[in-house]
């Protein structure tokens, strides 16, 4: 493999389980939330995170930023290993990484004044006084298209899109080099949506921005993305370049998930593949490859083995037998 | 006259909020007909599904009250029933899906319970013939080991299957008119592809009229025949879904489209409407839309434009002042 600068963010074979009960006095099982995944995310680029709910794409996010510990792997962030530093020796750290939420409801404090809220990251990481950290404030709200009249006010005199700036303003209030951006713009209508997005933008070309960015919405994921990763129960199954990605999926699941999408505009009539069933529980996942009870292509190997996930092209990883059995071929030829 | 399954002329319901009201839905007309669907599309606070509780009159709880206007299904004014009467023609003839299915299912009944019971009611089945057609219903919408499932809790299955349970119950006492509310918002985009596939098999079978309610484009342009886009309480566009999307007077509409992602679009920045969608409690005087439109003129502030069919397109309306000059009447400009 080449040498290339450092990615930002390496994340090597990353488990992480939680402990749930089953039933009321039920033993407690283990859940497997991640299971083993491995990405990089180069500087200054947006790599996303994709899948339905419960494919552990929000809990690698707060694996990466160790808002969690990991139970197996390790996460690299800025050629340093912290997946196993503690919780003082991961406070300077935070000043680099600073998350977005998807609930701008319940991410501020309904008590503390905007300009506080705004700053509060601030507080903790500098020395900033008190005016200073005011007048920072004020220039962030301006920043991210709000007024530095909004400073004094309440998060409840503010909508959505509003408050989703001012979790934006408090998160850049440290001049991370990274965001976790957790479902940004789910919670928004589509006419907020876009403007938010394209705040997304602005601040990543303006302040030389690395996204981590996690939604399950596949239309948005294409438009914010340099590279995307598709989670599946737990597991990475695809990663590859936006332009590939969307052009060329491999892996069924981001096939069918792909053309699962609705898109808006009645004159496409698209060959769609459903999906037979349902998700299956993460805390009894199927055996071999976790997508096989659902995959339209599912042969006898997949319901034993897992495949493993490797590079097939330069730059674009996947996890699935059809894909094993292609490159024996090739060998064979 | 030709009558529409469901005409809704005029509709206004207003909320009690402090000492004074605030106007949710403020005159709105649409219609449908059998075996049609008719997308009603907007933003959270537009009205829209204020406009579905006030036609299955589901306000009695809330401080909400239908202050004017008519809600005629087959020639009746729904508005002016009893509620032992409309009590009646909901679930004979109106049936309606919500956005959250577990909201909707009793936690503690289990789910046989909860679909024969307005079988037994609506139909007069027996409880065995009952239990027989929602074991029938179950397996229409696609639920595997129905017999089993009929026994079991809502907290047992998934989101998905409670959504078909759902449409299942909704669906049971052959309904003419379905009002799914947000029916697919909540989903998965794998499990939505299923459950959207399933209603248009099933409105194809039943011939059924349906409402639905959505913010998703993308949902319209795959399930509506016709389509009627809200603002601030009114309608201010209705048309046929392939017009709608290919040619949108309206600029409230234009902009909903254009700020969409859109699968394979490759643009590099999304067109956004500006600002934000106006109290209800503190409405602008004139076109309500004025102060975030980029076309506003003087007039648009200080008076408020008319929903006017639109002349050379069938049952196109539009409510812009942009658009009166292609108005079927008074075309005094041209």
């Amino acid at each position: 493999m080449k040498e290339k600068e450092t990615p930002l963010v390496e994340v090597k074979n990353l488990k992480k389980s939680f402990e749930v009960k089953k039933g009321f006095l039920g033993r407690s099982q283990p859940l497997n939330a991640v299971d083993g995944i491995s990405f990089a995310i180069r500087k200054g680029e947006t790599f996303s995170l994709v899948g339905e709910s419960g494919c552990g794409k929000s809990t690698t996010g707060r694996l990466v930023t160790r808002l969690l510990a990991p139970n197996e792997g390790e996460v690299w962030f800025d050629g340093r290993n912290i997946s196993r530093l503690s919780d003082n020796q991961m406070r300077p750290v935070r000043k680099n990484m600073q998350m977005v939420f998807q609930d701008p409801y319940a991410s501020l404090n309904p008590r503390m004044k905007v300009k506080d809220l705004v700053a509060e990251p601030v507080l903790i990481h500098t020395r900033l006084s008190a005016k200073e950290r005011d007048k920072l404030a004020c220039e962030l709200l301006e920043t991210v298209g709000l007024n530095s009249r909004h400073a004094e006010r309440f998060p409840h005199e503010f909508s959505g899109g509003q408050r989703q700036r001012i979790g934006i303003a408090r998160a850049l209030s440290v001049r991370p080099s990274l965001i976790v951006a957790d479902e940004p713009v789910s919670a928004l209508d589509v006419s907020i949506q876009s403007q938010v997005l394209n705040l997304l933008q602005d601040l990543q070309e303006n302040y030389g921005l690395t996204y981590l960015f996690i939604s399950h919405d596949l239309s948005v994921v294409e438009h914010i993305s340099d590279r995307i990763g598709v989670m599946y129960l737990g597991t990475l199954v695809e990663t590859a370049g936006k332009e590939t990605l969307y052009e060329r999926p491999l892996h069924p699941y981001t096939q069918a998930l792909l053309s699962s999408v609705p898109v808006p505009d009645p004159t496409v009539k698209r060959e769609r593949i459903i999906l037979k069933g349902d998700l299956p529980s993460p805390v009894n996942p199927p055996t071999g490859c976790r997508f096989h009870t659902r995959c339209p292509s599912c042969m006898e190997i997949c319901k034993r083995r897992a495949p493993i996930f490797r590079e097939v092209e330069p730059g674009r990883e996947v996890a699935c037998h059809l894909y094993d059995e292609e490159m024996m071929k090739l060998e064979r030829k | 006259m030709t009558q529409h399954l469901l005409e809704v002329e005029g509709l206004k319901t207003e909320f009690k909020r402090g000492g004074g009201s605030v106007t949710a839905v403020a005159g709105v007309d649409f219609h449908i007909r059998k075996g049609e669907v008719l997308g009603l599309v907007g933003e959270s606070g537009c009205g829209k599904s204020v406009t579905s509780l006030s036609i299955m009159r589901l306000l009695k709880d809330t401080p909400g009250k239908i202050t004017g206007g008519s809600v005629r299904f087959e020639g009746t004014d729904l508005t002016k029933l009893s509620e032992k009467d409309m009590r009646r023609a909901r679930g004979n003839d109106l049936a309606m899906i919500f956005q959250e299915p577990m909201t909707s299912l009793n936690p503690v009944l289990r789910i046989g319970l909860q679909l024969t019971e307005p079988i037994m009611l609506h139909l007069g089945y027996g409880r065995k013939k009952a239990r027989e057609h929602a074991i029938h219903m179950l397996k229409l919408v696609g639920i595997p080991r129905a017999e089993e499932v009929i026994d079991e809790y809502p907290h047992q299955l998934s989101g998905g299957m409670r959504q078909r349970v759902m449409i299942a119950m909704a669906m049971s006492c052959n309904p003419k008119l379905l009002i799914a509310d947000e029916p697919t918002t909540a989903l998965d985009v794998t499990i939505q592809a299923q459950i959207l596939d399933l209603m248009k098999r099933l409105k194809e079978e039943q011939e059924m009229g349906m409402l639905l309610i959505t913010h998703d484009l993308g949902v319209v342009a795959e399930m509506c025949d016709r389509v009627v886009v809200m603002y601030a309480g009114r309608v201010v566009e209705e048309a046929p879904v392939q017009e709608l999307f290919s040619n949108p007077k309206h600029p409230y509409t234009k902009g909903l489209i254009q700020s969409v992602p859109k699968l394979r679009q490759k643009v590099r920045r999304l067109e956004s409407i500006k600002g934000n969608v106006p109290d209800l409690s503190q409405m602008p005087p004139g076109c309500k839309f004025a102060a975030r439109c980029p076309f506003a003129m003087e007039k648009c502030v200080a008076s408020e434009p008319e929903l006017i069919p639109l002349a050379g397109a069938s049952e196109r309306k539009s409510r812009c002042w942009l658009t009166q000059d292609e108005a079927v009447e008074g075309g005094d400009r041209a």
